[in-house]
Order: structure tokens, then sequence, then C-alpha cells
């Protein structure tokens, strides 16, 4: 907008003087390659090779050659081999099922759960955005999983219910049951079936319910990130906006729906892509743990690759429906764009 | 209406100060109109609900922890008593204190605070100048270049550990770096691998742990901040990169300081890079193999004294070393988050 009014201007004091230089627009455009010039430094020079060869990897039989003879490792083109033999040719778990049934069945559960965190994350964060007694400390506990989410505490959680199922088979008091954990159930699942029974709903509903009621500590510890992007986003919400809000009469609810959400709706779309990558791609995800327990040591392989490969297109496929689907409600606080 | 009737009765009066008496309803009248009625009650329940809300989600995160930390002070005798469940009948410090001496645990943290430090500043402020790259310009392939960012954190790093690995052992500019002398002058003889060098330019780059989340937030808070902004900034002289650093950056606080929290954080949790990028024992981290997967000499001593649970033991050990490792991250988030709180104050969109 901006160019095209002093553009105007330009051509209305002077218009036949000739150009010189670039023009705004390509001087903006010059910008913006500047902006973003480290990224593009590292991806020629660090990235783009290194990707390269994962993606050639899919395509060709790895062979490591003894120190002996020299060391280093060769390739064999091998073509479309390894994803057949990945996708369809091997099962991948007791039940029998390739990795290509195990990659779509578990898709439909990860959509769920993505919606769920969203929703969950939002309405948390503006939980905690609330004046209220020990908002501090609330704030400072919920950023926990933040920290436990990535690198090491993961690792030490698989082995902290060790703990609890040693200490609860000493004798009889029954402790490990309230450990957050997918299989303990924080309530029993039979109570909540008997409750809905008589509702006289679908039973597929009902599994689900009982699943997300067993799974909130997953739910919880996986939208700390999100809670955060929140918070730091409706904190960069006016406080006047609310203010002028409040003496027209809005109720709290359609200050939610009219305000806070067209303008936090930004970041929505940050958390969705998010969510979707990082449930997508976590280490815990029994297709991401398929693709990794293939080559458990990092020594590259063609079928691990060729598995990854299949698995991120299919979450890129994803992410551009979402990007689609957000377009719609997204608010961005300018004219046009 | 009549002056007399609503001008207060003097009760006492001395130099400075004045009692009076006004006209108004009791005390019990007034209460009551305060506090019986639909809105307070409304209030009360939603106050309650809230807090009872909070309280139990607080529960659930925090419940895996009470094993943890009271297994931490329990020494290995405890292990071995059927009645003792989460209150240690004996308990003792030995675990903390041989984490802390034997494992070198203030030299570890040190190291962690150093990479980790300069990696999140780097972080935070590449990532939030390549966004406003992103969230500002128009050019000619930035579609392609936004998806690039996807690229980079759709596929985990995991699955390229070893491609990495063999790009930083040889790392090199089409061999100039080496034939120029660069490598030696700067200290470097044997390459950059086992050196900080790797994650430093990893983050100078946008491409350490999850920097593509941080293009994208940042990306997303910067298109949503009004251009009259950078308009009436350039109407005034300023030039693109001043606009930059005095008007955007001092803005987008709240977002820089989330950003910084997480990169911070995730690079001192981090185990992959570090055990990958610095195997070798001379830099130890809170997160090296060397310090949170190995027993203490001591402790390894005591460990027959949990006789059949010594493995129990051991993992309680292990786990105490991770409550150590993440305990320096909760105090500084208790003293950060003060900071999040402020921020929209010093902001630039007062009344938009």
């Amino acid at each position: 907008m901006t160019n095209e009014i002093k553009l105007q201007n330009a051509t209305v004091s002077a218009p036949k003087k000739k150009h010189r230089g670039a023009s705004l627009n390509a001087k903006k455009a010059r910008m913006g390659w500047i902006f973003i010039l480290p990224f593009v430094i590292g991806f020629v020079f660090i990235y783009a090779s290194v990707i390269y060869e994962s993606f050639i990897y899919s395509f060709a039989q790895y062979n490591t050659i003894p120190a002996i003879r020299g060391g280093g490792y060769s390739l064999t083109w091998v073509g479309f081999d390894n994803f057949v033999t990945q996708l369809v040719g091997t099962t991948v778990d007791e039940e029998g099922r390739t990795f290509l049934e195990m990659m779509f069945t578990s898709f439909g559960q990860q959509v769920l759960d993505v919606v769920i965190i969203i929703m969950f994350s939002l309405f948390i964060a503006v939980l905690l955005n609330q004046k209220m007694v020990g908002r501090t400390a609330f704030r400072a506990i919920f950023f926990v999983p933040v920290v436990v989410s990535a690198g090491i505490i993961a690792k030490i959680d698989n082995t902290a219910s060790a703990i609890m199922d040693s200490m609860a088979s000493m004798d009889g008091i029954d402790l490990g049951e309230v450990s957050g954990g997918g299989l303990n159930a924080l309530v029993s699942a039979m109570d909540f079936q008997m409750m809905f029974q008589n509702l006289g709903v679908g039973s597929g509903f009902i599994t689900m319910i009982t699943n997300l009621v067993s799974n909130i500590y997953d739910i919880v510890s996986r939208s700390g990130v999100q809670m955060l992007i929140f918070l730091a986003g409706l904190q960069s919400i006016s406080p006047s906006i609310y203010e002028s809000c409040q003496m027209e009469g809005a109720t709290g609810w359609e200050t939610f729906w009219k305000i806070t959400f067209p303008m936090i709706s930004p970041m929505i779309l940050a958390n969705s892509v998010y969510t979707v990558i990082d449930s997508f791609t976590a280490e815990s995800n029994e297709v991401m743990q398929a693709i990794l327990d293939i080559s458990p040591n990092g020594v590259p392989n063609g079928q691990q690759s060729a598995a990854a490969w299949t698995y991120f297109t299919i979450v890129i496929v994803s992410l551009g429906l979402i990007a689609l689907i957000c377009k719609k409600f997204v608010f961005y606080q300018r004219r046009n764009d | 209406m009549n002056n007399n009737q609503s001008a207060p009765r003097i009760l006492k009066e001395s130099k400075n100060k004045i009692r009076v008496d006004f006209e108004r309803t009791s005390r019990k009248e007034r209460l009551k109109a305060k506090y019986l009625n639909k809105n307070f009650y409304k209030k009360v329940l939603v106050v309650i609900f809230r807090l009872l809300l909070l309280i139990g989600i607080s529960y659930i995160i925090l419940f895996p922890f009470f094993s943890k930390i009271s297994a931490s002070f329990m020494s290995p005798i405890d292990f071995i008593q059927s009645d003792v469940k989460l209150i240690p009948k004996y308990p003792t410090l030995d675990t903390y204190r041989y984490l802390i001496t034997e494992n070198h645990y203030f030299k570890a943290m040190l190291n962690t605070f150093i990479l980790s430090f300069s990696c999140a500043v780097i972080q935070t402020f590449i990532c939030a100048f390549i966004g406003y790259g992103f969230a500002k310009f128009k050019f000619k392939g930035r579609g392609i270049m936004f998806a690039l960012v996807m690229l980079t954190m759709i596929v985990p790093h995991q699955i390229l550990q070893s491609s990495f690995v063999q790009k930083f052992i040889y790392f090199d500019f089409f061999g100039l770096f080496k034939a120029t002398g660069l490598y030696s002058a700067l200290g470097f003889t044997q390459g950059i691998y086992n050196t900080y060098v790797p994650l430093i330019l990893l983050s100078l780059t946008g491409l350490a742990f999850k920097n593509g989340l941080f293009i994208l937030i940042m990306r997303q808070f910067y298109r949503g901040v009004p251009d009259e902004l950078e308009e009436s900034s350039y109407v005034d002289g300023y030039g693109v990169f001043k606009t930059f650093f005095h008007i955007i950056l001092p803005l987008s606080v709240p977002m820089l300081i989330t950003v910084f929290i997480l990169s911070f954080s995730w690079q001192w949790t981090d185990i992959f890079y570090i055990n990958s990028f610095m195997p070798s024992s001379d830099h130890l981290f809170l997160t090296s193999n060397d310090f949170w997967a190995v027993m203490p000499d001591t402790l390894e001593l005591l460990k027959d004294q949990a006789g059949a649970n010594y493995q129990t033991y051991e993992i309680a050990v292990q786990n105490t070393a991770g409550l150590l490792v993440i305990l320096p991250l909760i105090i500084m988030y208790c003293f950060c988050q003060r900071f999040l709180i402020q921020g929209i104050e010093h902001s630039g969109f007062g009344g938009t």
C-alpha cells in the first residue's frame, strides 16, 4: 500500500523523470532477501546437502566399507525397491500390520489429538491470563511440561513407572493407579462407559471420550508450548480494546469471540502447524518409533529413509490442508495483503 | 434538595483530623446488597471452578514428579522396606551430594549455561530477523523459501544424524578454510567437530532444534503488527534496519522472551545434539551421557544395600540427576515470567 501511494506522488510531481536505480518494490524485495539471508546461507551450505543425502539413501543400498579398506561407504542404486519392501513388504508390529497400514490408522488419532491440544491450550492460556490468586505459581507449573517435553527428561520419563511398579508390587496398596501414563487410566474407563451407556450415544463416541480422559496427562504435557505461545499472544492484545468493549457493554463471551479470537488467530495458525509437526514427528509417536527402530544407532539405512520420506509427504500434505483451512478465519491487523 | 440534610454532622474536630457522621444505610444492608445477589454468586462459582480446574491439572502435571522427588531422598535401605511408599523412612541427601561432587554438577551446569545462553540469544534474534523478513516484505520466491523453513522443521534431525556428523567432521567451504589457515588461526586444529561451533553455526543460520517454529511464531506475530507503524517510521526518516531495531524489536518483547525461554530450555535439556556433536569428555554438560547416565562411584558401592531392588535404586539415581538438570530451569522461569507479563505497556499499539 505504501509503495503505491508514494509512487503515485512521484509520478504527479515529476512525471517525465526517468527512474534511477531500482524501484521501491525491487528495493523492498531486496531488503526481504537480506532479512532472510542467514537462513538462505545455512540452507545452501549446511542443510541442502544433508537432506539431499537422506533423500538419495531412500533410493539406494547403503554399505559401510570397513576401515581396513579405507573406510567410508558405498551406495548402490536400487530404485523404488526400498519403498516397496518397507511400505508393504514387511510387518512392523505384532498385529501384522504393514507400515503403510499403520501410518494411515494412526493418522486419524493424530488429527483428533491436534484439535484437542489446540482447544485445550487456548482455554488454559485464557484462564492463566486472568488476574487471580497464585497465577505465578500456576504459570510456573504449566511451564514444566515444556521442559519435560524435549530432551533428557523424556528419556528418563520412560523409566519413571519402573519405580512405581516396583513399589506397587511390593505389597497390596496400589499406588501406580494415578501415575500419568497411557495405560494407567486416571479414571477407570468402566465408570465412564456406564455413565454414557444410558445416554444412548454411539459406542465409538464413548471410546473416544474414554480415551481422551485416560490420556489427559499426555494431552497436558504436549500442550505446554502452545500454551506459552498463546499466552504471549494474549499479552500483546492492547488492554484498551477490552476496556472499550466493557464500556460498550459486551459480555465476556462476546468479547472472546469478537476480540480475543480474531486477535489471537495468527497464533492459532502457528500453533496448529507446530502441533501437527510436533505430534507427527515426536519420538513417542508409534510411526516415528517404527521409523527410528529400523536403524537404532544412526547408521544411514535405505529403508529408513524411504519410510521417513513417505511419512513426511503425508505430514506436508496435511500441513497444506491446515494452512488452507486457517486462511478462512485468520485475521491480520493490516488493511490488505 | 435541602442542603442541611445532606451535610455531614461533625462529631469531633481537631487540628488536622476530622470525624464526621454520614447519613448512610446500615452496614448490614450494605453487605447484603453487595454479597447477596446473583452476580456475586456467579463470580464466586467461576472463581471456585477455575481454581479447582487449575489445581487438578497442576496435580496431573506434578504427580509424576512427586514419586521422583521422594525417591531422590531415599537411602538404599528404603528400597527394600515394604512399608515405605512416598515418604522415606531413612531420608538422606547422599544421592544429591555424590551426584553434585563426583559427577561435577556445577562444572557441567556452567558449561550448559554458557552454551544454552549463547545459542538462545543468537536463535532469538536470528529468528526474529528472518521472521520479519518473511512477514513484511514481498519478494519472488518467498513462498518457496518459507516452505523450505517448514521442511527443516518437519524432518527430525535424528533421521539426519549421521549426515550432520559427517558434515561437521569434514566441515569446510570448498577447502578454503583449511587452505587460508583460518582454522589454525582460530585454534581449531582438529576441525570444528567436538567444539561449540557446530551448534553456534546451526543457531546462526536458523537450523538448530525447532528453529522453524521460532521463525513461524515471529512471522505470525509480525504479520499481526499494523503496517502504519513502519510507514510512519519511514516517513520520519528511519531506514528499514533502524525501524526494525528501534520500533519493531521493542514491541515484540513478549514474543522474544517466549522464544528465548523455549530455545534456552530446549538447548538446556537437549540430549541429541550434545552427544552427537560433542561426544568427547572434555566438554561436560548436564545432558552429556557422562553426567546423567553415570552412577557416582560412592553410590555404586551403596547400591548393594538395596538388595534385590538395586535396579530401582539406579533408576532413582538417574531420576535425581534429571531433577537436578531441570531445577535451574524452573528457577529461571519463575524469575523470567515476570517480564513475560509486562511488555505490552512498552509496545507501540496504543488504541488501534
